[in-house]
């Protein structure tokens, strides 16, 4: 392992190891004070992106397009592997370093942003292990490693929805973004297996597999469906205003930044398969400009700063889509990391959102002028008051999600409780109701 | 098998039975007994797992397996449940269990299968209120009773070895055992006892005897080597009903307020994935199988005995119909359960992330179609292990309790080995994934023959 390799191992499990020994010693007694979390905190990430900053040096100094470490296999049956390859190229490089930057950034600003807040452990707990997950998944060279970096994403950013857990409203939609992220996650583990049985390998270090035609555009759909569901994209958007429930700093890291461009790397990652397919481009464009129309509308009725924030994000991310459907990778990528950038600066400034215009009126003598308006003022009034109406239930996204997959589910449930039921005196177990499925009709997220 | 093998199998199998027996005319120190007794069959075992040569030491494996599961069983019973008739049926269950492991003898297997359901007949001692566990294991010991007095009538040798490619008895043997798997494995359409049994049973011991994964064990050691031709055949039948099963339970799972069934289901739909790994017949689906079997064995305990646990501080009336908020009573045993819950559906960086992936790849490639059925019940699984999590664990905190309640230094410590169990599989697999090698041994040329049969493009 030259040093290069080293490095880049060593940037990623940092945080991976910071969280396994801080969680195992409280889980045996010790609880750290807050003093020592932020310090352990602010130095795993300053060494992870020294690290990083390194690996670019060597990069840039050698003139290698890339740097990776093989570990073997994590584990071989007969002819299936799965391959332990860590990987920083040029589209890996930039997320590598925004997750570092970033988690370190949102660790120093939390220290004191959550002081004495109950569960100050739990938060940087959480804040670790996402970015170790995040880190994992955009260094990993084969999908099967993504795998493991995606999940983990998704699980942290449930439970820093849940994370004021004395309420109930952010355990439920936790529940409920869970349930999107699992049944999404679906699509990912299918195309990955298809890479499997049509290539042999899922494997990206040495180039994509080779795959024809057909096979490209099945993948290619099956893995949109995973990054629909990472990015909030429609029609899954309706958990977005949900995970609003968690802490300021971790609705920055997670839906200004890091975790709803997760999605879009993933598609980065296999975009020449995507452009391979027309079909596939045409579902990435298709639901990148539907999500982008849906967010813009939706955004301009909602009543919080966060809220809106998440829809504005939404936003930029169906642009993002487009323009990977339209094959135009640096652009793409730029508009991730500016965009990554500016959205966190403006989460994490929502809470004293009131002040800083407060500031900006006395500054300027008198009210900023309003931006916008002018569109819906564009349409007639009826329109108008159907869009303000379909933008306040947030496209009816839920209601749908709700109808036509959630009931149906629960009801069939119930049927099948009646029919574990037979042959007694009484009703078997206690039965969930229907309109209390996955909270669908409660607990609309932060407003 | 070498005589030192034999003396240690004996050691094993006779120590939780002569154990019981003192437990209950000494009426004292029976936790003690309990886990010196298991302690004891975990070093016999292991001696057995070391001396036994690398590719067939599956039995030895499930021995050590078992032994170690007790030992987690008695640790974490609590001193309300912990009396001398509950200890000694844990070590009788114990023991059997492993005489069905060890066993290569038909006549013997049948013998340690009913001596485990035993305890379970009796509603004094560990019996379900309801009719249905006590018919399930009794459909199944019957079935498998019959199949076996089939083959002795069919004149054949009683050696399991002996028997290898026979096909003894022919095919109403074989369904006889298909069926035994069925009931005793709690697949569709008959898994309702297996909820029964862990809502109205005591829950650790249910746990013990649902661990025991007899279903699976009968599939590997019985079936596949002594029906090789209409396993290759029929086999698919019996993996659809797995699959279905998983499903099945997993959409039963998502409304499910009882605490205790709701588990029952997870470890249900998460068992059938087992069986349908090694009906899948290739090495991936076969070797997930034998991992996803020492992931669901450790879990679910984990996850039965946090909830007995949180029961006798809280009360037996705990519900996931409404939010409980007692993690803040019992924050460690609260991330236990989170830790043992997501273990169990395919948590990253745990054992069942890399049984899941293989099951998930080993199913897919035998049954493209009928495959597809996993992941979503995966999914479901997950959403149900937080749900509940969720509605126990969180929410606003309860003011009936006064006192602090989380997990003893007892507890925790077992409570954390499991952990550290599931977490070191997950990051070293290896030592786990090896043991595959032991089934595939034992399935033979079914694997082999299946494989190539169903890779065909």
């Amino acid at each position: 392992m030259d040093f290069s390799q080293a490095t880049l191992s060593f940037a990623v499990l940092a945080p991976g190891v910071a969280f396994g020994v801080l969680a195992f010693l409280w889980l045996l007694g010790w609880v750290p004070t807050e003093r020592v979390i932020s310090r352990i905190t602010g130095l795993t990430f300053s060494a992870a992106i020294f690290a990083l900053a390194m690996i670019v040096w060597r990069l840039g100094a050698t003139g290698d397009p890339s740097v990776v470490v093989t570990f073997g296999n994590w584990f071989a049956v007969h002819d299936y592997h799965f391959p332990l390859v860590l990987m920083a190229d040029r589209l890996s490089l930039p997320f590598l370093g925004l997750t570092a930057v970033l988690s370190g950034l949102i660790g120093q600003f939390s220290a004191t942003y959550l002081h004495r807040e109950r569960g100050f452990l739990r938060f940087f707990l959480l804040l670790h292990l996402f970015a170790f997950g995040s880190l994992l998944a955009f260094a990993a060279g084969s999908f099967d490693l993504l795998v493991g970096g995606w999940e983990m994403v998704g699980i942290t950013s449930v439970l820093l929805i849940a994370f004021f857990q004395q309420r109930t409203a952010p355990v439920e939609n936790g529940l409920r973004v869970f349930a999107v992220y699992r049944a999404c996650d679906i699509g990912l583990l299918l195309g990955v297996f298809a890479m499997h049985r049509w290539a042999g390998t899922a494997s990206f270090a040495g180039g994509l597999p080779d795959l024809t035609g057909t096979q490209a555009a099945i993948v290619s759909l099956l893995l949109l469906l995973a990054a629909a569901g990472k990015a909030a994209q429609v029609p899954f958007s309706g958990w977005l205003p949900r995970a609003m429930e968690g802490p300021t700093p971790s609705s920055a890291i997670f839906y200004g930044a890091i975790s709803i461009h997760a999605g879009a790397y993933l598609l980065l990652r296999v975009q020449p398969m995507i452009v391979q397919s027309p079909l596939a481009s045409a579902f990435v464009i298709a639901i990148g400009v539907l999500t982008a129309i849906h967010g813009t509308i939706v955004g301009r009725a909602s009543a919080d700063a966060k809220t809106s924030l998440a829809y504005a994000s939404l936003t930029q991310v169906g642009v993002v889509f487009v323009e990977i459907g339209f094959g135009w990778k640096w652009i793409a990528i730029t508009h991730i990391l500016g965009h990554a950038t500016v959205r966190t600066l403006q989460f994490l400034r929502a809470p004293s959102m009131l002040h800083d215009y407060h500031a900006m009126h006395s500054a300027i003598g008198g009210e900023l002028s309003p931006a916008g308006q002018h569109l819906e003022e564009l349409f007639p009034e009826p329109v108008q008051l159907w869009l303000y109406r379909w933008a306040l239930d947030r496209g009816h996204l839920d209601t749908i999600l709700d109808r036509f997959v959630i009931h149906p589910l629960f009801r069939l449930s119930q049927i099948f409780a009646r029919l574990d039921g037979l042959g007694l005196d009484q009703p078997v177990g206690q039965q969930e109701p229907v309109a209390l499925s996955l909270q669908s009709s409660a607990g609309r997220g932060a407003d | 098998m070498p005589e030192s093998a034999l003396i240690l199998s004996a050691v094993a199998i006779g120590i939780p039975w002569l154990a019981a027996i003192l437990a209950v005319v000494t009426g004292r120190q029976s936790r003690v007994i309990g886990i010196a007794a298991a302690s004891a069959c975990v070093l016999a075992s292991g001696i057995l797992l070391h001396a036994a040569p690398p590719g067939v030491s599956l039995k030895e494996a499930l021995m050590v397996l078992y032994s170690c599961l007790a030992m987690l069983a008695m640790l974490v019973l609590p001193r309300r449940d912990s009396n001398p008739g509950t200890i000694a049926g844990m070590l009788f269950v114990l023991g059997s269990t492993l005489l069905a492991y060890s066993t290569e003898n038909l006549l013997i297997l049948v013998a340690a299968w009913i001596l485990t359901t035993v305890p379970f007949f009796r509603t004094q001692w560990f019996g379900a209120r309801t009719w249905r566990p006590r018919v399930g294991l009794l459909l199944s010991s019957i079935a498998l009773a019959l199949a076996i007095g089939l083959i002795a009538a069919d004149g054949g040798a009683m050696s399991i070895d002996r028997l290898r490619d026979q096909s003894p008895g022919g095919m109403a043997v074989f369904w006889l055992l298909v069926v035994a798997v069925i009931f005793r494995k709690g697949i569709c359409p008959a898994h309702a006892w297996v909820a029964d049994a862990a809502e109205g049973g005591p829950a650790i011991p249910t746990a013990l005897l649902l661990n025991g994964h007899f279903g699976a064990l009968l599939v590997a050691k019985l079936i596949v080597p002594l029906f090789p031709h209409a396993a290759q055949n029929l086999f698919p039948v019996l993996s659809y009903l797995a699959l279905a099963t998983a499903l099945y339970v997993a959409i039963r799972a998502l409304t499910e307020n009882s605490p205790r069934r709701l588990l029952a289901y997870l470890a249900l739909s998460q068992s059938a994935c087992i069986l349908a790994g090694l009906e899948s017949g290739t090495p991936e689906g076969m070797t997930g199988a034998l991992v996803h079997w020492f992931v669901v064995t450790i879990s679910t305990m984990g996850l039965f005995g946090i909830l007995r646990l949180l029961e006798v501080r809280f009360g037996e009336n705990l519900t996931a119909s409404r939010h409980l908020g007692l993690a803040e009573h019992a924050p460690r045993l609260a991330v236990f359960f989170a830790i043992f819950g997501l273990a169990l559906v395919g948590l990253p960086g745990t054992l069942s992330f890399c049984s899941q992936d293989l099951l998930i790849h080993g199913t897919l490639m035998s049954h493209p179609l009928t495959g597809l059925l996993l992941p979503p019940a995966i999914a479901m699984n997950a959403v149900s292990v937080f749900r509940l999590f969720a509605r126990l664990f969180l929410g606003k905190r309860r003011t009936g309790f006064t006192v602090m309640a989380d997990a003893l230094p007892r507890e925790r410590w077992i409570l954390a080995a499991g952990v550290l169990f599931v977490v070191l599989g997950g990051l070293f697999p290896n030592a786990i994934v090896s043991l595959g090698a032991s089934v595939r041994g034992v399935a033979g040329p079914v694997a082999s023959a299946s494989v190539s049969s169903r890779r065909a493009p």
